[in-house]
């Protein structure tokens, strides 16, 4: 249904999209997550041309919205947008404003129109609130109003975004529940979201956005349980790390293990943990080879259930706990599970441990 | 990390204090190594020393290797509980002299 290639968008100097191509078919449910300021809103609102890109093409059902002389009014049609700030008409009543669309844009009838604006109310949970005026409802009731104005016009696909961000906590759950309902209908959609349980239980495919780009995309099942990537992971289980770069044999070693003691406090770790922790990240920095931009990672989440100590380092494939050097039997000992994998020329070394574990 | 030598009859004492580490481990080499060739009791104070590594563990082992060369005696005490057991997960416990 959209099909997007090689998307960029900067605003003045700052590139914000620096280059997504992927495609939405028909029926899916996309959720866009990630850290705020990675361009989610910017790559919806790219999407049907409310901020153009600056470079790459946006295809739907076949026409490039990207080529000037496509009519994006009515392509724009198909494509309703929800917006975090509703966006309702406030002179106009509810009933009007499921009404003015459909007979302006789309030339139904008044009587018709208001047929289907009454249903489209019902179906929200609103019929009570035909002519109430905007600024009478709560913001979560204006949301579902915006949601039933956009599904009059009868959409080939929907896009949200961040349609929940602009309420109330005791409101979040109903404008919800209406989109769950939505998809359930089979309609397609788009949403930009933070809420990480309405993402999960909703969604066919999430998309993670980070670095300028989609960081990495999967089933809910996959982003939230299993996710495969540094920075997913971090983002999905709120997870706290600290991480080191080594760029040469000469790195500086007292600030690496002094912004790692005070990491530890910050966080209050126990006094073994912080040992255990400083322990692993010495010994794996001195056995890493460095030719190569080296990484270390020390992650726990929120609850501190479970450390890890993860050393990324390019060369050849090799495991450097693979022997009976001091270093290797410190970082062996007392943990719950060593593993080594080797993937597009970068080792990745992943050490866990619990926290009732020796030193 | 600093290293505090004295005397006590006929025993040297060096009080250590911060962390021995790979940036550190050098500086104790240097100081302990050669104390050996005069002194017959060396006793390591690690009362006020938070955290040992693998290297510092080689320069422990390194002096246990010379006070046994020499006819001299290495022990270490006041140990933490933390440091105590980096030593037991090495088998250092079973090497060095702990009191």
């Amino acid at each position: 249904m959209i099909t997007v290639k090689n998307m960029r968008k900067s605003f003045g100097e700052h590139d914000v999209i620096k280059g997504i191509t992927t495609t939405i078919e028909k029926g899916e449910i996309i959720t866009i997550i990630g850290p705020s300021g990675t361009g989610k809103s910017t790559f919806l609102r790219a999407l049907n041309m409310l901020d153009p890109p600056t470079d790459g093409v946006v295809e739907f059902e076949g026409k490039n919205l990207t080529d000037k002389k496509t009519d994006i009014n009515e392509i724009r049609k198909k494509m309703g947008m929800v917006f975090q700030s509703f966006n309702l008409f406030a002179h106009m009543s509810v009933l009007d404003n499921l009404c003015v669309g459909q007979t302006k844009l789309l030339g139904i009838p008044r009587a018709e129109a208001e047929e289907t604006a009454r249903e489209l109310l019902a179906t929200v949970g609103l019929s009570e609130k035909a002519d109430a005026y905007p600024d009478q409802l709560s913001g979560g009731q204006k949301q579902r109003v915006a949601i039933a104005r956009c599904l009059s016009m009868k959409p080939d696909i929907m896009l949200f975004d961040e349609p929940t961000s602009a309420l109330d906590p005791t409101m979040v759950g109903e404008v919800t529940a209406v989109i769950k309902r939505l998809a359930q209908s089979g309609m397609t959609m788009a949403i930009v979201t933070h809420e990480m349980e309405f993402a999960r239980n909703v969604s066919t495919r999430i998309l993670y956005m980070d670095e300028g780009g989609i960081y990495e995309e999967g089933p809910p099942d996959v982003i939230f349980v299993n996710p495969k990537r540094e920075k997913t992971r971090a983002f999905i289980h709120r997870i706290k790390s600290y991480r080191y770069t080594i760029t040469s044999e000469g790195f500086d070693f007292i600030e690496m293990m002094n912004n790692l003691i005070l990491f530890c406090e910050t966080n209050a770790l126990s006094k073994a943990g912080a040992y255990k922790a400083q322990l692993i990240v010495e010994e794996l920095a001195n056995l890493m080879p460095k030719s190569e931009p080296a990484d270390l990672t020390f992650s726990f989440p929120e609850n501190q259930s479970l450390f890890t100590v993860t050393a990324e380092y390019g060369g050849e494939a090799r495991d450097i706990l693979a022997n009976d050097e001091m270093e290797a039997i410190m970082v062996k000992s007392g943990t719950e599970s060593v593993t080594h994998e080797y993937e597009s020329g970068r080792n990745r070394l992943t050490v866990t441990w619990k926290p009732n574990q020796k030193i | 990390m600093n290293i505090n030598k004295t005397q006590n009859g006929d025993k040297t004492v060096f009080t250590l204090s911060g962390r021995l580490d790979t940036t550190t481990a050098p500086k104790l080499q240097e100081t302990l190594i050669p104390e050996f060739d005069t002194a017959k009791q060396i006793e390591l104070n690690f009362s006020e020393l938070a955290y040992v590594s693998s290297a510092g563990l080689r320069v422990l082992l390194m002096g246990e290797k010379a006070a046994k060369a020499k006819g001299a005696s290495l022990t270490l005490v006041n140990v933490s509980d933390e440091i105590m057991e980096v030593f037991e997960m090495t088998g250092f416990a079973e090497i060095l002299n702990v009191e």
